[in-house]
Formats: C-alpha cells, structure tokens, sequence
C-alpha cells in the first residue's frame, strides 16, 4: 500500500512542523539557544514574550536600579525601576545607552598578556593562566607592595577587595572617579562634617524648597546623583499649592542646569562664597534678623569681587527672605577653588541662616545605606596625588585596577603614566580597552555590569536608606569572568582563602544580615527567599524616610579670595552631561547633542562672541589652550553665555584609546590642571588660568543647530 | 488651544474626523531639562542609526526626537529659551501625508496617527520637505549594514524585534512606539478590557526624568494627558498652518 498523506493530515504535519519550528526558538523548550539579533526577521515568527530583569545601573556611580527588556538571552532596552527609591523608574541618557557599552564592538574578549602595548595584545592566556598569575602575585609580594585602585561602582567588589586586602594584611583599596573629582565630592562632606559635626553627603530637598539658590552646582546634569536631582527640580517647578519653584544658579558659564534656572548670575569664578555670605547678610537684614556667621561680611565689597551690582544682590536676597521654604547649595567647579571648602561651608551655613537646616525643603545628610557603618567617600586628588607618588617611589610591585581609568581621568600633571611603569606588576580587570589597561601587563576582563551579580550602596539622592542589587540580565556575551571569581579563586590558591565559594555567595552573605529586620520593601523568612526578592525587585531598602537632620550649624567662616594661576582668561571645565566620564565608546552617547550647544562628536572650547571678535576668532576656528600643565586644541564655539573672562571646554573626550568611538575624538581638558588642590584635598581645577592662540587652522564642529531652519539660514550671527 | 470653525471651514464631515485624536502627548516645557534621556531612549526603542561625526555635521542625524534651544538678547543679559524636545505632531491634517507620491506616509484610521510606509517609501523625500517641524529624517546611507561597518555586528544585538530596521533611501519619523500601542491593546484584549491611561507609555515618556512629557488618549477627557493638555498654557506649535497637532506644549510657569 502506497501511503497517501490526505490533505487533512498534510495541513496537520505542516501546523506540527510550523510549532516545532517556533518551539525550537523559544527558550525553554530547548536547552541551547543561538543568541541572535532580530535583523533579518525568520518569516511567519512570533516575538514571544520578554523577560524583565532588575538590575542596578553602572553607568555612574549614582545607582539608580533599572529594569532590562531581554528577548532570547539578548539584553534589548534599559528602562528605570519604577520600585526603585532613587530613581522611580527614570533613567538619564547615559543609562540607556549602556547596551552600547554591552554589545560594544571593542570589548577585552578574554585574558590576556597585554605587556603595556599601544593597542590590545593579541596574546591570549587560559582562565587558569590568569588565575594562576593573580595568585603568584598575591603570594609572592609583602602585603603592603600590593595595591589594589578602583572605580566607585560596584560597591561589592570594593567590599571584597578590601576583606583580601584585610586578609592579606595589605593597604585598603583605593576608590577614584573622575565624576568625584569634578563633584567635589570630598570638599562637600568636609564642609558637613565642620559645620554640623558629621561627615556625610548633604542631601538638598529640591522637590520641597520654592526658592534655590545654586553656586556652581550643575545637578541637572552629572552631579551626585542627576536622575534624583532631576525629580526633585520637576517636583520643585510645579511646586506646591501651584507656587512655581524659582531657581537661581550662579556661575560664570551658563550650564544646562543654568539654562532652565529662572536667572543666571554671571560672577567672578572663586567668589561664590563671598557672594553666598553677601546675600546672606543682605537677606538676614531684609527679615531683620541677625546675621550670625556673616555679620562681618561687606557686601558691597563682594559684589565688587563677584563683578555683580549691589542692587542685584539686594534683589536676590529679598527672594531668599520673602521665600517659604529657601534652600543654597553649591557644587562643582565653585568647590573646585583653593577657597573652596570656605565657599562650601558659606553656602551650608546660609541654609543654617535660612533656618532650613533639616526642615523640609533644606539641607539633610543622606542616610547611610544598609549595613553601612559610615560614610565613606572616594579618594580625594589630594590622596591620588599621595598614592602615585608612592607608585612612583616604587613601593608598589602589584598593582590591580579595576573600573577606573586614571591614565585618562587623572590630570596628567599628577604623574600617573610615568608612575605606572615602576609597577612591576600591573593586574588591569578592564571590560574595555581604556588607557589604563593598555598599559597594563596583563587584562582579565570582568563581564560587563549587565552580566553581573553584585550591589551598590545609594549614597545620595533617596531619602530611604537603600542597597541596589545587580544580577546578570543575559549570558556573558564573551569569554570574561568576574573580577569577584577571579580573585577568590586566587586568594585560594594564593593560600589565603576567603569563605565565600564565588561573587554570588559573597554577595548572599553580605545580605544575610537583612534577612531578620523589619520595615523593608520586602521581608523573607531566610535568605535564598530574601535573595531571590533582592534579584527580583533590583535591591533592597527601608520604607521609612531615613534623611537625618543634622543639629544646629555653628559656622565659622574664614572667607578669603580664591587663588589663581597666572593667565589670561579663567578656565570653567565642565563634564559633558551627554558623555560623562566613560561615554564617549558609547556612539548614541556621542550623537546625542551637548544639552547647550548642540555639538555632537566633538570637543569644543566655549568663548564669549565679544573675546573671539577681539581675538580674530570665528567659529570652528582651532585654538590653542596653554595652561601652567599643559595645552590643548580644540574648535572655537561662539558661546554667548559667559563671562568674556572665562572659556569653558567639556570633559568626557580626548581618548588615545577606549575602542573606535572615542580613540583620537576631541581633546581631555584635564591635560591642563595643575596638581594644586584645596583644603578639603579636592583638586583645585577652577583655579586654572589659559591663555588663548589661534592656531591658524579650523575644523567645522558637528552640531544639530544647524539642521534647524535651512543649514543655518536666518538664525543670525553665531548660530 | 483653540477650537476650529467648522461651519467657516466647511467640509465639516472629513475635518470632524481629522480634528479628533487618539493618542497624543503633552510636554511641559517649563520642567524638561534638555538631558537628552528621551533621545537616547528613543534611539534605543526604534533602532534609529546613529551617523557620524560627518554626517551628522551634514545635518543627517536620524533623531526622531530632538532638543531645541533659542537664545535670547546678549551677555550679561543673556537668556536661554526654554528647552523644546520637537518630534512627530502626529498632525490630524499633516502636510507630508498629500505630498507623497508612493501612499507610504498615510494616516492610520485606526490609531489616527501619521504612518510610514517602510516598504513603500521610494526616497523622494517630499514629505520632509513639506513637514513644516523638520522631524522626518532619511536614510542617506545603509548606516545598519554589517558588511559595510564592522561595528554594527556586534551593535545590532540590542535592536529591538517588534521595530523594522530601516535602509538606505528610506524616510522615517517618530510612530508614537506605536510597537507598543499594539502590545498594549493585545494584552488588554486578550483579557477582555480596554487599554488603561498610564498603562504603558511611549520610550521618550518613560525614561525622561523630569517627566515633561506624558503620553495617552486624547480622546479620553479624563485622561492626564487631556487634563494636562487642557490647561491655559498649553499652546500647539505652528498652530496657525491648520496641521491639528497632536503634541501640545506647556510653555511657561503657571
């Protein structure tokens, strides 16, 4: 007998081969999947569903939790974490951005010998090979020849870092970031710690102040902790029973965060706390108070300094005594003065003469996370400058470096390249192919954030004291392995074992101590239930508002002029809000357009149109930028906000290496700034003085302005 | 916002229909900050190609949602417009849909927003001639094609599947994620109710931090984005060519 196949049982075998064919791409139904992109779509496929995995961000180290969008073992779309306290479920532009950091074309792909080339070795080294030279190291130097530098984030692989260190008898890591130098990070909490007797970050309550007054502080864009600062600023503009929130932000180049503030006051770079003790003066006497911390202050004198009219801080001081809820806070480039803890301390006791020092709308410390015992802050320039001068004495033989990149973020004139090749060791656990790790003698890749387990501390930002988790949202894309494996595994073999099999038990026995307490987002009755909650909510934090009102201020000021070098024209680095510090690899970072000026791929250097006519300068004219350090050259935009005094130049490009995108891309202005730093340790970058050359050569700058209108046309001169 | 004549007009039957909206969107211009998180996110959502430095210095960057900003007087007295994140108006009577010769930017009935047509879409590029915003952008090159760029091999993983990618000698603009309309309106038809206001949102919507921009049905009047959109200060760009846009700015403080 033939066998006849009926047409019933044709459609039937054709609709069993159709599900076979869609089961085999989904998932579960079988064991190994092929991870890859939906470009060129299979016909008649259905997208199945997405899975959702709360992780924590690393783009900065804020650690806002996000949820990733994954389909098929690939990571799709960042979103926020609406459970999250710090965030809500926003995110900035950076954290979208970071599948370009994950589906990177220039990753480290595997260990390798590296052995301080210009670009990336092609010598790759076994797991067991790179495990095996970690643990060499760890046991055949003296304890305090190793040294081991990090990045902010994650904050587990700090916390083991330094239980080896603890272990092995060695110095405790050292944390660096670019963000903390440019925030002023350690200037901020030492301004706290004088004046109401702790050492914390201050917190400022946008969302329920109605008006603020900001010396230098670019919250808007990367400091501390942009996407918190940002909700409150929208919380503080729609304001409160319909009172619109009035911001003011002094500084003598319009930032993005002075382009939405309801008036920018130019003032003189280095006269912010001047100004700060003026207007607080003026402000006391409008309310008829007494002027406590200021009472001595001229103010006509600092308005002469600041180069405003005494008018002008009249006006802003009869805002500040008529407000309901006032609030001063000051970062940035204003702390970034040999004056600098002075201005911070003005600022911080203006609050206290506000009277909102605790009080909604005002001036708290921000809780410490869970577990925390107290605050700790990323090494100050000062404290770099002390550890690559002991690099340079050659007291150091191992180096390990991980998720910092100090050959770029450090300025050159601290010395840390020359200081490097002392090291006999250099250990780099680069994800990508930064300056740092090209110059290393070995790199084991960590798998990127999104590939990993771990935890990061909410420093600022939350009014709940919160720990956001981290989990692997997809399958390592290449043959990297966690840093926290890495050196576990050698510690073992080094002899010196820590009791925790791999990163995820590290991180399940730092959460153990949870398990048992109350008020929670969440409770389990033991830790695998209370792991699996952490993993699946993106962390774990208490409900309760946990901001703490410092006591009373008592300020003594000791108010003095900043302190310059000689030059020209004052200098006003900036990070670029769009790149930050490790953006530039990222090519949608690169093409989303400075918030201000609208250039994109570049690196440009802001004039006032007054200074460049005086100069002979015209846009995209290249100039050259020669400080006491260094200099640079960039395109001239004509900016018409700022001081004809000062020029700006962004932060975040002039990479020599960091994969394609960013690799000889615009010009690092940190190649200017002198070691000189300010009493709180805080490099003194602002003090900085340039002087400007034409370097006869031009480069047209990619900006989105000039699509608006025809290429440009009938938008007047300088646009 | 104003309200429209009918009877002036006459043909009050076909402007009935275009005046009346489905989805649209508000955005407060006096909270947004100009931090380009909507741009990324967008870019992220719909697969839109990332150019170049040269290209983009060509004005051929593919944002679908872009940041403007104006200035005003000069130093000291110096001041900054209001930052204006300008997308697709998703116009009830758009100037680019009459202009194309191939029928691929239409106007859904359905979700009464501005479609394109990818396959289409022959390139003459009227349409963005005609769009009195500037928010289409074309493809001038094949920017999502490995063999040509290395780079996109690897990139390409995080493309989102429900968005077509898009080639050379192609117009694109913003949908509205109407990706996600669509996966919004089969879960809530799959279980028997009506999509939700804030159920889900556009990609811009979701990551912008201020929350400037909100997203909804217009044709609901007890939806946010209409009770935002009803306020006083709400003003409709371009107004006055007739467009019926859908995106209505919240310019100034209240």
């Amino acid at each position: 007998m033939t066998q006849k196949i009926s047409r019933r049982d044709m459609l039937k075998l054709a609709g069993l081969g159709a599900t076979t064919a869609v089961l085999t791409g989904c998932g579960p139904a079988s064991k190994y999947v092929k991870r890859e992109p939906y470009f060129s779509m299979p016909e008649y496929t259905y997208n199945g569903e997405s899975t959702f995995y709360a992780t924590t961000c690393r783009e900065c180290a804020a650690g806002c939790g996000t949820v990733i969008r994954t389909m098929q073992g690939r990571a799709l779309k960042v979103e926020g974490n609406k459970n999250h306290p710090l965030n809500l479920g926003k995110t900035c532009a950076r954290g979208q951005a970071a599948l370009e950091g994950l589906y990177n074309p220039d990753r480290v792909t595997g260990p390798l010998k590296q052995g301080r080339g210009n670009k990336l070795s092609g010598s790759a080294v076994t797991w067991d090979n790179a495990i095996g030279t970690v643990a060499e190291a760890l046991k055949n130097h003296k304890p305090d020849e190793i040294a081991f530098l990090m990045g902010l984030a994650p904050d587990h692989l700090f916390d083991l870092a330094s239980e080896l260190t603890g272990q092995l008898g060695a110095p405790a890591p050292i944390r660096f970031g670019a963000l903390g130098m440019f925030e002023s990070r350690a200037t901020l909490s030492r301004a706290a710690e004088e004046l109401f007797g702790q050492a914390a970050m201050p917190f400022f309550d946008l969302a329920n102040a109605d008006v603020v007054f900001s010396f230098g502080a670019n919250f808007l864009e990367t400091w501390l902790s942009p996407v918190a600062y940002t909700r409150g600023y929208s919380r503080m503009r729609k304001g409160k029973n319909r009172r619109r929130g009035y911001l003011v932000q002094f500084e003598a180049r319009m930032s993005q965060t002075a382009a939405v503030a309801d008036e920018w006051i130019p003032i003189k770079p280095g006269s912010e706390g001047l100004v700060a003790a003026a207007i607080g003066k003026l402000a006391a006497e409008a309310r008829g108070a007494s002027a406590g911390a200021f009472k001595n202050v001229d103010a006509a004198a600092a308005a002469k300094a600041a180069g405003v009219s005494l008018e002008k801080l009249e006006y802003l001081a009869g805002l500040l005594a008529s407000a309901f809820n006032p609030l001063a806070l000051a970062g940035g480039a204003a702390l970034a003065q040999s004056n600098g803890l002075q201005t911070a301390k003005s600022v911080l006791a203006l609050d206290a003469l506000l009277g909102n020092i605790g009080q909604p709308g005002g001036v708290f410390l921000s809780p410490l996370a869970p577990g925390q015992e107290a605050y700790h802050r990323p090494a100050s320039a000062q404290e770099m400058g002390e550890f690559v001068q002991k690099i340079n004495s050659g007291a150091v033989k191992v180096l390990f470096i991980h998720g910092v990149n100090p050959a770029f973020e450090l300025p050159k004139s601290f010395g840390f390249i020359e200081a490097l090749k002392k090291v006999e060791t250099v250990i780099s656990f680069a994800t990508f192919p930064d300056e740092t790790a090209l110059m290393a003698d070995y790199i084991f890749p960590d798998h990127h954030g999104l590939e990993s387990f771990g935890y990061q501390r909410v420093f600022t930002g939350a009014a709940e004291s919160a720990l956001s988790g981290a989990q692997p949202t997809v399958t390592p894309f290449h043959d990297t392995r966690a840093t926290a494996d890495v050196l576990l595994a050698a510690a073992a073999q080094a002899g010196q074992a820590l009791p925790y099999a791999d990163e995820y038990e590290f991180v399940k026995s730092k959460l153990r101590q949870f398990v048992p307490l109350s008020g929670g987002f969440f409770a389990a009755p033991e830790i695998n239930t209370f792991m699996a909650y952490f993993q699946q909510y993106g962390g774990w934090w208490q409900t309760g508002n946990a901001l703490v009102a410092p006591a009373a201020a008592n300020a003594k000021l000791n108010l003095a002029e900043a302190e310059f070098e000689e030059g020209e024209f004052f200098l006003v680095p900036f990070v670029s809000p769009t790149l930050g510090e490790a953006g530039a690899n990222k090519p949608w970072l690169q093409e989303a357009p400075d918030p201000t000026t609208t250039v994109m791929w570049n690196t440009w250097v802001e004039i006032n149109p007054e200074t460049a006519h005086e100069l002979h300068l015209e846009n995209d004219d290249i100039v050259r930028i020669v400080s006491a350090a260094g200099e640079v050259e960039a395109p001239v935009y004509l900016y018409p906000a700022i001081r004809p005094d000062t020029i700006a130049i962004p932060f975040g490009q002039g990479h020599t290496a960091y994969g394609r995108y960013a690799a000889g891309r615009g010009v690092n202005p940190a190649d200017l700034f002198g070691p000189r730093v300010n009493e709180a340790g805080d490099l003194a970058f602002a003090g900085t003085k340039v002087r400007v050359e034409k370097a006869g050569k031009y480069r047209v700058l990619s900006r989105l302005e000039s699509k608006i209108g025809v290429y440009g046309e009938g938008m007047g001169e300088g646009h | 916002m104003t309200t429209i004549d009918l009877n002036l007009v006459g043909a009050k039957g076909a402007l009935v229909e275009e005046a009346e909206g489905k989805w649209g969107m508000v955005i407060d211009q006096d909270i947004c900050t100009g931090c380009q998180a909507c741009v990324v996110a967008c870019a992220m959502e719909n697969n839109i190609a990332f150019v170049g430095e040269e290209d983009s210095g060509y004005g051929r960057s593919m944002h679908w949602i872009r940041i403007e900003r104006f200035w005003e007087g000069e130093y000291p007295e110096v001041k900054m417009t209001h930052y204006q994140p300008m997308l697709c108006q998703q116009c009830g009577k758009a100037p680019c849909e009459p202009v194309c010769p191939a029928f691929a930017t239409v106007h859904s009935q359905a979700e009464k927003v501005n479609l394109q047509v990818y396959n289409r879409c022959v390139g003459t590029r009227y349409c963005a001639n005609n769009c009195p915003y500037q928010v289409r952008s074309f493809n001038w090159r094949d920017y999502n094609d490995d063999r040509l760029d290395e780079a996109i091999a690897s990139l390409k993983n995080h493309f989102n599947p429900d968005v077509t990618v898009r080639r050379r000698g192609i117009m694109e603009k913003c949908t509205f994620c109407i990706q996600r309309i669509h996966k919004a309106q089969d879960k809530a038809k799959s279980e028997g109710r009506a999509v939700a206001d804030g159920e889900f949102t556009t990609a811009c919507a979701q990551a912008c931090p201020a929350d400037a921009i909100v997203f909804g049905r217009v044709d609901d009047p007890e939806s946010l984005v209409s009770q935002l959109a009803r306020q006083s200060h709400g003003v409709h760009h371009l107004e006055e060519l007739g467009t019926l846009p859908r995106v209505t700015y919240l310019v100034g403080g209240q």
